[in-house]
């Protein structure tokens, strides 16, 4: 169970004794609201964005707290990553606690990379300030030559205040301001920095899993993500990164051999991970390099134990990069795995056929056969 | 592209150079090795597939005094009294220290001849650990490494060349003496750069770019046809100044003079006005619509 909203909640069992009847009016203020969260419409989870908002809506509106997110790394990495650093930088504003785990780059080098938040809080005052019956307006009546109906009309405020949107947009050309970045708690997993021993060798489990998993353990428990903690005021979501999961860097051989050695590893430690969230208030993004995974077996086994489940398809360096069928995209997008949460059957996304396009101000996956965008759609919600 | 990562591959970056049993990448090495001599670096050669005269037989020509081979060829599996360099010693702490027993300002190339003999006898997880640690380490500027791909499977080829910055494959070409190499390079921002080039090496060890083949030909062409679609137009899109006079004159209907727009702007109380709040529900594009502009 991920983390049902009304565990999460105050305990709802403070029935008043002359109430004879089981049904109960459905109140939202018994539930507990954290900022950059919502409640699903389709079972009630609650929900965080990934950063990306056209994926929120191919996820069913977002990622359940308690989830994984399994990403299957483009050939290069660059797409893979990028998602990443949505998730999170999208952590970084809603005011989550982050957790990066990396072999590869210093986490911290992820962390300054994120992307810059196009936020409108500071757009939005501006019209306000003007006073709207100025007779004497700043350039004159010849502003406006031909629509000049509108010039004295006060600019719309078309965005929300950014702490209460759920998903935000960023602008992948400038990097996130360092202020915004220190606001936010991070902690950091360096594979490196974590002298790790040779595993005993009947174990299934690798050393560099392990610490990771108890390093995320700690820092459950000591922050109070846990769901059994005691209530406190004010929770929070913890955001979880693990970048390159599975890559010979964490000292696995999964990627290495078409008969791995320690093949096991990876799914134990994720059934380990699984354990942790479901019973906290934390939400992970998983990234894999899954096209040097030989076994597929294997592949479908760690697929299995993640929640949800995309693999991005890049067209560099393929024969697709140059086919005009797909000049206005990127890559293509494959849903491998929707959660099924407290439910038997889960929604499909309407697409199969997936396409995605980064541009500076948005990735967008877009259905790639009818071109109806499904990116606009996700404003419905 | 062949000739810019000749110039010098970036700090703490990892070549890989892939070939295969039907054309050696050893005599591209050895043209790696040579410019990086010819810029006056330190070059450290770890030796595992030719012996030291053979290699510096083939370097005849290039200033040598700084390079420092270790002999792995002899005897690299430590089975003497006295070996050299053995593969058990490929580890971050023995080779800074090798490449620091060498008193250089400037921090040296480590070459790798081959990765191959190395990783069939160390595994691949620890090969990639350390040449990772290498690359972050700061004792060695950038590390150039000969892989040869069918000697492997495909995952161990494609870990190695996974956590390099810049992997150069090089096949046969139509002719003799010409290569092809595909090279793919990783930029620090994440962008990949690819491209297929037809080399010939000569003599003195410099390499020679004969052409871009087809790939590259085809951009060409692509950037040929993009031609000014004003150019051939039946009818006249600019306008003379006389031209623009008489249409500045021409009043259009429904455009006001300035103290009827400004009554009609600011009228007086008991009329309307619109007063908009936005929702969480409201279907707003967030979208910059010039985004796919060239401005």
């Amino acid at each position: 169970m991920a983390a049902p909203m009304s565990s999460v909640g105050k305990p709802s069992a403070e029935r008043s004794p002359f109430n004879n009847t089981s049904f109960q009016k459905k109140t939202r203020s018994k539930l507990i609201s954290i900022p950059g969260t919502r409640p699903s419409v389709q079972n009630g989870q609650l929900l965080v964005s990934t950063g990306v908002t056209s994926l929120d809506y191919l996820l069913g509106g977002g990622l359940a707290v308690g989830t994984v997110l399994l990403i299957e790394e483009d050939r290069y990495d660059s797409y893979s990553r990028m998602i990443l650093k949505y998730f999170l930088a999208e952590g970084v504003v809603c005011r989550h606690e982050l957790y990066v785990a990396a072999a590869q780059d210093n986490p911290d080098d992820i962390l300054q990379e994120l992307p810059a938040p196009i936020l409108d809080d500071v757009a939005m005052h501006k019209p306000a300030e003007q006073p709207r019956l100025s007779r004497e307006p700043p350039d004159g009546l010849d502003a406006m030559k031909i629509a000049w109906r509108y010039q004295n009309l006060p600019k719309v405020q078309t965005a929300l205040a950014s702490s209460s949107r759920f998903g935000h947009y960023y602008d992948v050309s400038k990097t996130m301001e360092p202020e915004i970045r220190q606001a936010a708690k991070c902690h950091r997993f360096y594979l490196p920095e974590h002298p790790t021993q040779s595993s005993p060798p009947h174990s299934t489990m690798l050393e560099s899993y392990s610490a990771l998993l108890k390093s995320l353990q700690e820092v459950i428990n000591r922050e109070g993500f846990d769901v059994a903690a005691p209530m406190s005021n004010s929770r929070n979501i913890l955001r979880i990164g693990l970048h390159s999961l599975g890559s010979a860097l964490w000292g696995d051989d999964l990627c290495c051999h078409d008969n791995p050695k320690n093949g096991r590893a990876l799914t134990t430690f994720l059934y380990g991970l699984r354990a942790l969230l479901r019973s906290s208030l934390s939400v992970a993004v998983v990234t894999l390099p899954s096209h040097l995974i030989q076994d597929r077996a294997l592949m479908g086994s760690i697929t299995r134990l993640c929640d949800n489940a995309i693999a991005l398809e890049s067209f560099k360096g393929s024969e697709r990069e140059t086919n005009p069928l797909y000049k206005d995209y990127h890559g293509l997008i494959h849903v491998r795995q929707v959660p099924h949460l407290n439910c038997l059957a889960s929604k499909l996304p309407d697409h199969k056929d997936l396409a995605f396009k980064l541009k500076r101000k948005q990735f967008s996956i877009e259905g790639r056969r009818g071109r109806s965008t499904c990116c606009r759609r996700s404003s419905e919600r | 592209m062949l000739p810019e990562l000749l110039q010098g591959v970036d700090t703490g970056g990892l070549l890989v150079i892939q070939d295969s049993a039907s054309y050696s990448g050893r005599h591209l090495l050895q043209s790696f090795i040579n410019a990086a001599l010819n810029r006056e670096e330190a070059v450290h050669v770890l030796g595992f597939e030719v012996s030291e005269e053979e290699l510096k037989d083939g370097l005849r020509g290039s200033p040598v005094q700084r390079l420092h081979f270790h002999n792995a060829y002899t005897d690299p599996l430590g089975w003497t009294d006295h070996p050299a360099f053995t593969v058990h010693q490929f580890c971050l702490g023995e080779l800074t220290r090798l490449v620091k027993q060498t008193s250089h300002s400037k921090p040296a190339t480590l070459v790798i001849d081959s990765l191959s003999w190395i990783l069939r006898h160390v595994s691949t997880p620890d090969v990639c650990r350390t040449l990772q640690q290498l690359r972050k380490g700061g004792a060695v500027r950038s590390i150039i490494g000969l892989l040869h791909a069918d000697m492997h499977q495909r995952g161990t080829v494609g870990s190695v060349c996974h956590s390099a910055t810049s992997v150069i494959t090089v096949e046969p070409a139509m002719r003799g003496d010409e290569a092809v190499a595909k090279i793919t390079k990783r930029s620090k921002s994440g962008k990949v750069i690819q491209d297929e080039e037809i080399f010939r090496i000569k003599d003195d060890l410099t390499v020679l770019v004969q052409s871009k083949s087809s790939k590259g030909a085809k951009k060409t062409d692509s950037e040929e046809q993009e031609t000014d679609p004003t150019a051939n137009l039946t009818f006249n899109l600019r306008l003379s100044d006389t031209e623009r006079e008489a249409k500045q004159k021409l009043a259009l209907p429904f455009v006001f003079s300035k103290e009827k727009k400004t009554a009609l702007l600011h009228s007086g109380p008991g009329s309307g006005r619109i007063h908009y709040e936005p929702d969480a529900n409201d279907d707003y594009d967030q979208e910059d619509p010039d985004d796919d502009l060239d401005v």
